[in-house]
């Protein structure tokens, strides 16, 4: 929603916001991620099962979506019937979902999440280990394309299905700042195709090559995008 | 019935089907909660930062290889596998956001304020940061740069802030009590060192 004027307003700011407002919401995060790492949907198809979520759900307060977001993967995956937990509420009768989880899963994803709620880890297992478990870096032996320092030009078009390319860099001129490694590529992985690691860049933008006459003086924006956004100018 | 209350009724609804399923462990789901409102905020980011500032080898880490620097306190993990620190500088002053969800790094500053994922924020402080920086009490004078970081895709980013003035006196433990989280994001200031602290 970058540099969308539709969503601009003053920003409800406060400098110590409690974690969570009212206690749903952290029933609701701590659901989320129980059944996450349960029934597994990755990061990258549950951002995507959110931007699908009815416009309403989606703009609606944040924990709110994350419900949304947490219904919907339980009716997809077949735990919870479609009008099940509405008829729970108003006491009418509703078929259930049709799976069940097995008792053994529930219990290693519990022991699991135990041993990962830690507020340190091990040094080698923040470096090594769970970067590499959680996606965010993947050896890959194909060539990069760009370097630091190279001018680029980010595609014209967005992936119709799940990206991670901001639509107001869509089509502008940048400069590559930094080459931040290879990662799992998330237009791919929302969807479950299999894809090639792919190399990721950090890329500066001058406000007025995107803003345009309106940009204020003296700002930039960096981004972080995946090779296959970007084009040589 | 108010939103909210439509909320909390449907939330606990949805938790007894979910426990009666099998599809989720209650006491698990209280720790979850306990931990990250108690355990993991701003004030391991503080700590961070306070190092920084009292320590230059320590800071030429951070800056060169964030993700390895925090991972000398212990610090990474979900949401924070990839940590990317950047300096305030009497050139450059940076602000953080993520415009396409609300990325931010949980191991350093816990998990993100209501207005840093509200849609006003994430729209706006890419196209006009200046105008969103003296809203939320920021002043940058116009011969400085300012550098928005859009956290689009692995990277998580952390301002490292101007050490306020006067604080030479201070130790490390006091310093990282000045270091607030908007200052971290990049949308206010350490706080300034009060006049009787030894």
């Amino acid at each position: 929603m970058g540099g969308r004027p539709e969503f601009y307003g003053k920003i409800a700011h406060s400098p110590d916001e409690p974690t969570f407002h009212q206690p749903w919401e952290g029933r609701v995060f701590g659901m989320t991620i129980f059944v996450q790492a349960l029934v597994g949907p990755n990061i990258d198809a549950a951002r995507y099962d959110l931007e699908r979520l009815p416009r309403e759900v989606y703009l609606a307060s944040y924990y709110r979506r994350w419900l949304g977001g947490l219904e919907s993967l339980l009716v997809n995956k077949g735990y919870l019937g479609a009008a099940e937990l509405d008829a729970r509420l108003d006491g009418s009768v509703a078929e259930p979902g049709s799976r069940r989880m097995p008792k053994a899963k529930l219990v290693v994803t519990a022991r699991v999440l135990r041993l990962m709620r830690r507020s340190t880890y091990p040094r080698l297992m923040v470096t090594q280990v769970l970067p590499r478990a959680l996606g965010g870096s993947r050896p890959t032996l194909s060539r990069r394309k760009f370097t630091v320092g190279d001018p680029v030009l980010v595609r014209g078009q967005r992936a119709s299905g799940h990206t991670r390319q901001p639509g107001y860099v869509t089509g502008k001129p940048g400069v590559v700042t930094a080459h931040l490694g290879a990662t799992l590529f998330p237009d791919a992985h929302a969807t479950r195709t299999r894809a090639r690691p792919q190399h990721l860049y950090t890329v500066s933008f001058e406000g007025s090559d995107l803003w345009g006459a309106s940009a204020e003086a003296g700002t930039e924006v960096r981004v972080d995008l995946y090779e296959s956004y970007l084009e040589p100018r | 019935m108010s939103e909210p209350d439509k909320s909390a009724v449907r939330v606990e609804a949805l938790e007894a089907l979910l426990v009666e399923k099998g599809l989720v462990d209650p006491r698990v789901v209280d720790e979850v909660i306990e931990h990250y409102e108690n355990n993991v905020g701003s004030m391991n980011g503080a700590r961070v930062v306070a190092r920084a500032w009292t320590d230059a080898k320590f800071r030429e880490r951070l800056l060169a290889d964030g993700t390895a620097a925090v991972a000398e306190f212990g610090f990474g993990g979900p949401e924070g596998q990839l940590i990317v620190a950047v300096e305030n500088t009497p050139e450059v002053h940076n602000v953080v956001v993520c415009t396409l969800c609300s990325c931010y790094p949980w191991p350093l500053l816990g998990l993100p304020p209501a207005w840093y994922k509200s849609a006003e924020y994430r729209s706006r402080v890419v196209a006009e940061p200046r105008a969103v920086l003296t809203e939320l009490g920021v002043e940058v004078s116009p011969d400085r740069r300012i550098r928005v970081w859009d956290s689009s895709a692995e990277a998580r980013y952390l301002v490292l802030p101007e050490r306020p003035a006067g604080t030479d006196h201070l130790d490390v433990d006091a310093l990282a009590g000045l270091v607030t989280r908007d200052s971290m994001i990049g949308v206010g200031r350490p706080l300034a060192a009060s006049g009787d602290a030894r």
